[in-house]
């Protein structure tokens, strides 16, 4: 049987503010198969993104495991996790976060050159620019390429950092809330597109969302409460 | 790469950047002219220095030295090549039935105070001299016109009508209109003894011709100094004592072992001297007797570089500036990098690399212009004086066709390095600010 390619077993988080302990995530027990497209739902403060950024290797969880294809991962060394980010996980904010001083592909690039030396990215440039190209041209983005973020709209900003997400070739997409700052209508292209390329390429999807039709359209539904899994 | 490529985008897009970059390369440019400017000037007065004066030099010697006793000892010496006896004195030389020009005004006065009216005597023998020094070429520079020259370039303090001759120094025969021939009247004082054995001073006048003109390569050197024949001095103010000698000049073989050689002479010295266990004379090489000249100039290339370097610490406030403003900017990418695959501290080196940048290519450009100016100071000098009037450096002062420059690769590497030190402390402190960020705080959102 194939191991799950991205696996939450007993996750607990804890934050602390001086001598208080606040509790966000207690006890959560999450596995998703390659090509499985999983919808998190919840009230805000349910603790939706601090689990992305446990299971994206971001945070830390206080206790239990996070496991990438059945290995636990954040026990890692520091660099061999940042490795891990970069290959097999790619992330999609609400908020874009695309870098302003850069073009649209060279945004796109940046996820290339992450893991790559100066002499190791030179030796590869033309193939690397050519897989943006070729990326940014899948999100509809073709004609757009030298543009900076601020002379773009929310969605194409949004199918930019889509790009970016996909450029490393990862697994699993982790996406916040992606059409949380987008109108319905430019947020259904935004969808229609994820869950293309999401099926294309079989690729497994986490979705943070309020929107429950769009939940709808994911494999499966989980609801988080208080920092558990009701459903 | 990332860091590369992002820190250039960054830089890129902040001209302000900039500002750090020109401190950096202006205080690396300045550093590098200013000091090159003054090690060749220093080099300069060296050499003139050296030019007009014996290798070493043994003064203050006592009166009961016997120079057909101290001549062999000295000449002992393996290093010594020969040796030439010298009496001193000083005074005025004054034109009969001319009024004396006016003594210059205090700062008002030539750069080595040469056009003042009083004058030290040298009293040699000019054929002992010229194996010494360059006595004979001072005689015979090319810059001394035909009518200035000395009769006898061979004999130049040969006696002229029965009366004994003095050589004047260029600049101050051609400002008094001497001609060789011209009679001068030297005025000076000496201490004689009266019957209670107190010594009181006595003016003693010695007529003398002009010989002609001498010109060595040290002007302030010219300018004060007047050779006679040692017998002058010996019968007018020294009773006609023949053996009577107050410094002698010594010509070494090798040059290179001056300060060597100066211990042994001084010892040499001392066995001949000493009295009552006392020791008498002191034996400099020319580089210590003008220490305090040379010195100088020294100590003004040292406040120089204080100066710069300060200008180098202003740069590197300007760059801690507009660094900082930039990872204000743009701590909040930190978040993105570090989701797409970096670690929190490599991300952070972005920053670091931002400076480095900075910091490398104020550094490269200011040492190449730095060594482009230096190399063509006199064209600048010339370029400056055409468009502004204002001279930079007196060249002529010197008797040099060009502003002197040496370029130290040592020092080039000293101003590059304490630059390169300077814009990596720099860089670093907004990076370790950037390193206290937490990359979540930004990817939370706002
Ligand atoms: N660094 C932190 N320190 C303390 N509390 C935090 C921190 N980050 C998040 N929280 C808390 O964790 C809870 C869950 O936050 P979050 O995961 O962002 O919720 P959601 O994304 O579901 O809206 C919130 O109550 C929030 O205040
Ligand atoms: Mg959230």
């Amino acid at each position: 049987m194939n191991a799950p390619v991205l696996q939450a077993a007993a996750v607990h988080k804890h934050y602390r503010i001086g001598k208080q302990e606040i509790p966000v995530l207690r006890g959560i027990d999450l596995s998703v198969q390659p090509g499985e497209s999983v919808a998190l739902l919840g009230a805000s403060g349910a603790g939706k993104s601090t689990l992305l950024h446990v299971l994206g290797l971001l945070d830390p969880p206080t206790t239990g495991e996070v496991r990438y294809d059945g290995v636990p991962v954040h026990g890692l060394p520091i660099g061999e996790r940042a490795r891990l980010r970069h290959r097999h996980v790619g992330f999609v904010f609400q908020f874009y976060h695309l870098i302003p001083e850069l073009t649209a592909l060279q945004n796109v690039l940046l996820a290339r050159m992450m893991a790559v030396s100066a002499l190791g990215y030179w030796g590869q440039r033309k193939a690397a620019k050519a897989a943006a190209i070729a990326m940014l041209e899948q999100v509809g983005l073709g004609a757009r390429l030298h543009h900076r973020p601020s002379e773009l709209s929310g969605g194409e900003r949004q199918r930019v950092a889509i790009a970016r997400a996909l450029l490393a070739e990862p697994r699993v997409i982790l996406a916040d809330e992606p059409t949380g700052n987008l109108d319905s209508h430019t947020a259904a292209g935004v969808v229609e597109l994820m869950f293309g390329i999401q099926r294309d390429r079989g690729l497994a999807l986490v979705l943070v969302t309020h929107d429950e039709r769009l939940a709808q359209r994911c494999h499966r539904i989980v609801r988080l409460a208080d920092g558990v899994v009701v459903s | 790469m990332y860091r590369l490529f992002l820190a250039i985008r960054y830089l890129l897009t902040r001209p302000i950047n900039l500002l750090g970059m020109a401190g950096i390369t202006l205080s690396v440019w300045a550093l590098i002219v200013v000091v090159s400017l003054f090690s060749g000037f220093l080099a300069v007065v060296e050499r003139h220095v050296h030019e007009a004066g014996a290798d070493i030099v043994v003064s203050a010697l006592p009166a009961w030295t016997r120079w057909s006793t101290l001549a062999p000892a000295l000449a002992d010496d393996p290093n010594v090549a020969a040796t030439a006896p010298r009496l001193l004195h000083y005074g005025l030389l004054l034109r009969p039935g001319h009024r004396p020009p006016p003594a210059p005004l205090p700062g008002r006065g030539a750069l080595h105070g040469g056009d003042q009216p009083f004058l030290f005597l040298m009293g040699i023998d000019a054929a002992q001299e010229a194996q010494v020094t360059g006595f004979a070429a001072w005689v015979r520079d090319a810059e001394i016109p035909a009518e200035l020259r000395a009769a006898d370039v061979a004999a130049p303090l040969a006696m002229r009508d029965g009366v004994p001759t003095v050589l004047i120094g260029l600049e101050r025969m051609q400002r008094e209109g001497l001609r060789p021939g011209d009679a001068v009247l030297l005025t000076t004082a000496r201490l004689v003894e009266d019957e209670a054995g107190q010594k009181h001073p006595s003016k003693v006048q010695v007529p003398l011709r002009v010989a002609g003109a001498y010109k060595t390569a040290h002007s302030g050197f010219d300018g004060n100094n007047v050779f006679v024949d040692i017998a002058v001095l010996r019968q007018h103010l020294h009773d006609n004592r023949t053996e009577f000698v107050q410094e002698v000049a010594v010509r070494a073989h090798d040059a290179t072992t001056l300060a060597d050689t100066a211990d042994r002479l001084q010892r040499a010295l001392t066995r001949v001297t000493e009295r009552n266990n006392t020791s008498y004379g002191v034996v400099q090489t020319w580089r210590e007797k003008n220490a305090q000249f040379l010195g100088s100039v020294q100590h003004q290339r040292g406040l120089l570089k204080i100066v710069l370097v300060v200008i180098m610490v202003v740069a590197a406030f300007l760059m801690l500036a507009t660094l900082s403003m930039m990872v204000t900017e743009k701590i909040s990418d930190i978040g993105i990098l570090t989701a797409m695959g970096g670690t929190p501290t490599g991300v952070t080196m972005v920053f670091l690399a931002c400076g480095l940048v900075i910091t490398f290519v104020g550094v490269l450009v200011g040492t190449v212009t730095g060594i482009v100016t230096a190399v063509y100071l006199e064209e600048v000098r010339q370029a400056v004086r055409w468009a502004t009037g204002i001279d930079l450096f007196p060249v002529d002062v010197y008797n040099l066709a060009r502003v002197p420059c040496t370029i130290d690769p040592l020092w080039l590497l000293q101003v590059a390095g304490m630059a390169m030190a300077t814009g990596f402390v720099v860089s670093a402190l907004p990076v370790l600010r950037a390193a206290r960020h937490d990359p979540l705080v930004s990817l939370r959102g706002i």
